[in-house]
This record gives structure tokens, C-alpha cells and sequence, in this order.
């Protein structure tokens, strides 16, 4: 894309910026930021990328993944604040769900072991997994809202920890594994995925785009899969201090 | 020998204003197969003591232990399958009627025993009820009844009735308590209940605790509370039942 075409995006932001105006929406604030942000931050990975393809240092790609894995952790336990050490639990998770399922994709060379795809793919899948485990916090603290009876009945009749909340951890795993699910039912109908989309702008052949996003789809399938249930098990004794009871729900409940 | 349940100054600050007691320095202790009854008035802490027993509820002060053993040696869970809590707003957990009597002998993996269940559910007149009907559909008495047989089956060795008959019909709420008369004789359960039924306090009592003013007033035989209370506001509590109830907050 030329320079001049880039500039020249800048019309959609004009148009976002003029309605927000005209309608008194009060977002151009927001949008001023966002435009900024968006513009830096993927200039900056934009050279990131550049350097590291050129060095092919793998550790400058560990390097890339795990402030990936530390953004998306921190990012996803904002959900879930009050609930101590869940971040930590997210960065397990989500470093577990990236190193299985880049295992497997090296391990089979189903894709090259270059960052050209390491980094691409990992990005989609520490991204998507960070969706996951973000509704699924959500959904946690909802269950712990709604079904509270539930639990304590079943520690006031000697259930553990572990069993007194897997009704509510196994219906948030279902909940936040649902969208991805949906996804792979109605893509292409629907949506195109935006790497596909990516792929066939920058002139590859749509079959080929098209393998690529499969292989995408399965695997955000499986580490939506691999996500919940992992930080499901490993978190689940957050939710109950010490002498197993339920921790209290925040009197103000913070925006999530 | 240890009392069975021995809780020793326990100290509660009100879950609203953290800087004033609901209540402190209770100390009372309860026997193997002893039945007390929990009288007083709505909002003095009545609840929140019997759930501090079955460790639902942290307390800010004091020390709990059963059988002599500390609190804080026992795993919870061990804790809780001795010293059951039977809430006054009956949760029926997901499933049929039968799901939830198996509740207890699921969790620990012990034998369903049918035959006592059916007897248990048939003494709190739920005889004809279909053990295959979602429990949720259930009404109001036939649930907080339902839930108090799956705590029956428990076997604890302590029962804490939280005003369990409260959602019940006078018929109902005779049957459950010849019921719970005849498991504590039978099993040697100890029990405590939270009633606002004087009729019924004394007849599943040997003991009543009263509490008010952030206290545990009274405690001592049931036949000598009702003969004459040794305190003011007990005695004021007895005479006015009707008043009581209706200056209730809950
Ligand atoms: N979760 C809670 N949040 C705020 N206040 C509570 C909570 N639980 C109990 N309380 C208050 O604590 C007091 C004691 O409650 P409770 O033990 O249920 O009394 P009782 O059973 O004797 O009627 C009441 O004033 C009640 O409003
Ligand atoms: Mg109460």
C-alpha cells in the first residue's frame, strides 16, 4: 500500500470522529486515542516483526510470545480482579494452551518452524485463548452470584472445594467455549476471518487462503478447549478462602 | 468427655457495620444427642451463629471445637459432614427428587441407603411424592422437607435446623418434628434449632439458647426458661409472641 493510501485511511476516521461530533456521542476523545494507539502499536510490532524475521534469533521469538502471554494474562484477569493470583493462573494457562498447541503444529509440520508463522499463528491463538478465558471469568463470577446456594449446600453437606463448585465451573466452561464453537459453524457464510481476508489482499490464491483458515478454526477449537479447562482446574480453589468458604463477592462491583 | 460442639467466646461483627458486634463472647456447648433450641429475636444473629458452627461464615473472634479437637486441625469438609447446616431457604440442587437425596452418598461414596430414605421421606409425609420429578418443580414445603431428609442421609453427627419448618402446614410441620425426634433418639444425632414456634421449642428441646442485646442471655433447661426466664428480655420474649413476629426484619 502506498503512503499516499495510507494517509488517506485517515477519511474513516474522519467519518467516525464527525458522527461522534454531530450526534453529541461524546467518543471523539476515544477515538482520538484509538486512532493514535492502533496507528503506534501496530507500527511498532510492524518493526518488531521486520527486525526479528531478519535475525531469526529464537529468542527474540520466545521474547515476542511471552509479552504476548503476560499482555493477554493481565488483560483477562482485569475481569476478575478480586480473585488474587488469577493472573498468574492465566499466564500458566495460556503459555500451556501456546507451547501443546504449537507442539503439535511443529511436531507434525503443519506449518513451518519460521517466525513468518510462529508469530502469526501464536498471536491468533494467545488471542483468541485470552477471549476464552475472559468470558469464562465472567461467567465464574456470575455463577458465583446466582448459584451460591448451590455451592454452600454442598459444602454444608460435606463437599469439598472441588465439589461444591464444579456444577458452576462446568457450566462457564461450556459458556466460554460456545462463541468459538459458533464461529467455526458460520464462518465463511458470515464472516471472512480477518487472516484469510488478510491472505487474499495481499494476493495469495483463496483455496490456499482457505487451508489456512481451517487449520485456524480447529485450532482456536481446540486451545478454546484446552483454555477453559485447564484455568478451570487450576483456578477453581481461588474462589474459596483458605477454610473453604466461598470468598465474598465485592459489595461495589467494579465495572468489568 | 469433650462436649460434642464447644464453641468458646466466639465474637461476630455485623457483615453491615464492621466497626459493631451482631454479637460476642458467646461461649455454649452442646452434648452428643442433645437438642437445643435457638430462640430470639429476628436479626440477632441466630442464623449467622449456626453458620459460624458449620463453618459457612468466618468468625472475628473466639475458638470452635468438636469433640475436643480444634477447629482449625479439621480438614472443612470433615468438619462439615459431622456438623451439618440446614438452611432456612431450602436449594434444591439440579436434577430429579432422587438426585438430590443421593446428594451426601454421592459425595463420599458411600452407599445409598434407599430404604431408609423412602422411610424418611414417607415420616415427613413426602411418601407420595415421584422421586423421578425435577426437584425444582417441587413446592416451597416439599422442598425445604426434601432438603432436610438429604441432610438426614448425611448422617451428621449434628443437625442445625435453621427454622426448618417454617415454609410448612401445621400437619406437616408435626410430622417433622416426630420425625427429627425419632432420628435423634434413634441415631444419637445432636440438634440445633432456629424456631420462632414457642409450641415447638418446647417439644424438641431439652435446652433453649436465647440470644439478645449481642449476647447469649440465657442457656439452660427448656422446662425452666418457659417456668420463668431469668432475664428481662427473655421474659418479655415469651409473653409477646404475636408483636415478635411481626417486628421481624427478615
Ligand atoms: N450477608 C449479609 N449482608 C449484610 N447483612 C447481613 C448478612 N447476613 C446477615 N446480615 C445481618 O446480620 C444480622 C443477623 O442476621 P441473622 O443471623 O440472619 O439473624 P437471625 O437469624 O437471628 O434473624 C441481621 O441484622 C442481618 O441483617
Ligand atoms: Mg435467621
Amino acid at each position: 500500500m502506498s503512503n499516499l493510501a495510507l494517509v488517506s485511511t485517515l477519511v474513516f476516521v474522519a467519518i467516525t470522529a464527525f458522527l461522534s461530533i454531530r450526534k453529541k456521542l461524546g467518543l471523539e476523545k476515544d477515538i482520538l486515542i484509538g486512532t493514535v494507539r492502533s496507528a503506534l502499536q501496530l507500527l511498532f510490532i510492524g518493526y518488531v516483526l521486520h527486525f526479528v524475521f531478519d535475525t531469526r534469533n529464537p529468542v527474540f521469538i520466545v521474547l515476542i510470545l511471552l509479552s504476548m502471554i503476560g499482555i493477554a494474562a493481565w488483560n483477562a484477569g482485569s475481569r476478575a480482579r478480586e480473585i488474587r493470583g488469577i493472573r498468574l493462573r492465566i499466564a500458566i494457562t495460556l503459555a500451556c494452551t501456546e507451547g501443546l498447541t504449537m507442539a503439535l503444529l511443529l511436531g507434525f509440520s503443519i506449518i513451518e518452524p519460521t517466525p513468518q508463522y510462529i508469530i502469526p499463528v501464536s498471536g491468533i491463538v494467545i488471542g483468541s485463548s485470552m477471549i476464552v478465558a475472559g468470558i469464562y471469568l465472567n461467567q465464574m463470577k456470575r455463577e458465583l452470584e446466582a448459584s451460591r446456594g448451590e455451592v454452600e449446600t454442598l459444602l454444608a453437606l460435606g463437599g469439598t472445594a472441588k465439589q461444591a463448585i464444579q456444577g458452576a465451573v462446568k457450566r462457564s466452561v461450556r459458556s466460554s467455549m460456545i462463541p468459538t464453537i459458533d464461529g467455526m459453524k458460520t464462518v465463511g457464510l458470515v464472516q471472512l476471518p480477518g487472516m484469510m481476508t488478510g491472505m487474499i489482499v495481499a494476493g495469495a490464491d483463496p483455496i490456499e487462503a482457505v487451508r489456512y483458515q481451517m487449520l485456524i478454526m480447529f485450532v482456536l477449537a481446540s486451545s478454546a478447549a484446552l483454555t477453559a479447562i485447564l484455568l478451570s482446574q487450576i483456578s477453581y480453589r481461588l474462589w474459596f478462602t483458605k477454610d473453604v468458604r466461598l470468598v465474598q463477592s465485592p459489595k461495589q462491583d467494579t465495572k468489568s | 468427655m469433650a462436649p460434642l460442639l464447644s464453641m468458646n467466646r466466639i465474637s461476630k461483627r455485623r457483615p453491615d457495620k464492621a466497626r459493631e458486634w451482631l454479637f460476642d463472647d458467646i461461649t455454649a456447648a452442646i452434648d452428643k444427642g442433645e437438642r437445643v433450641a435457638l430462640l430470639g429475636a429476628s436479626g440477632t444473629g441466630k442464623s449467622t451463629l449456626l453458620r459460624i458452627a458449620a463453618l459457612l461464615e468466618p468468625i472475628d473472634d473466639g475458638e470452635l471445637h468438636l469433640e475436643g479437637i480444634a477447629q482449625i486441625s479439621f480438614k472443612p469438609e470433615h468438619w462439615r459432614k459431622k456438623i451439618s447446616y440446614v438452611a432456612q431457604a431450602p436449594v434444591m440442587l439440579a436434577g430429579t427428587v432422587e438426585q438430590n437425596l443421593r446428594t451426601a452418598s454421592e459425595l463420599h461414596g458411600t452407599l445409598f441407603d434407599e430404604p431408609l430414605a423412602r422411610r424418611c421421606m414417607a415420616e415427613a409425609e413426602l411418601g407420595h411424592l415421584d422421586w423421578k420429578k425435577p426437584a425444582a418443580e417441587l413446592s416451597g414445603g416439599e422442598k425445604q422437607r426434601t432438603a432436610l431428609v438429604r441432610s438426614l442421609l448425611l448422617r451428621p453427627a449434628m443437625l442445625l435446623l435453621d427454622e426448618t419448618t417454617s415454609s410448612l402446614d401445621p400437619t406437616s410441620k408435626e410430622a417433622v418434628e416426630h420425625m427429627l425426634n425419632r432420628w435423634a433418639e434413634r441415631e444419637g444425632t445432636a440438634m440445633a434449632w432456629i424456631t420462632h414456634d414457642m409450641e415447638q421449642s418446647r417439644s424438641v428441646s431439652d435446652q433453649i439458647w436465647f440470644m439478645g442485646d449481642g449476647k447469649l442471655l440465657e442457656r439452660g433447661d427448656t422446662k425452666a426458661f418457659f417456668q420463668g426466664p431469668s432475664t428481662e428480655q427473655a421474659r418479655r420474649f415469651i409473653q409477646k409472641p404475636i408483636e415478635r413476629e411481626a417486628g421481624g426484619n427478615e
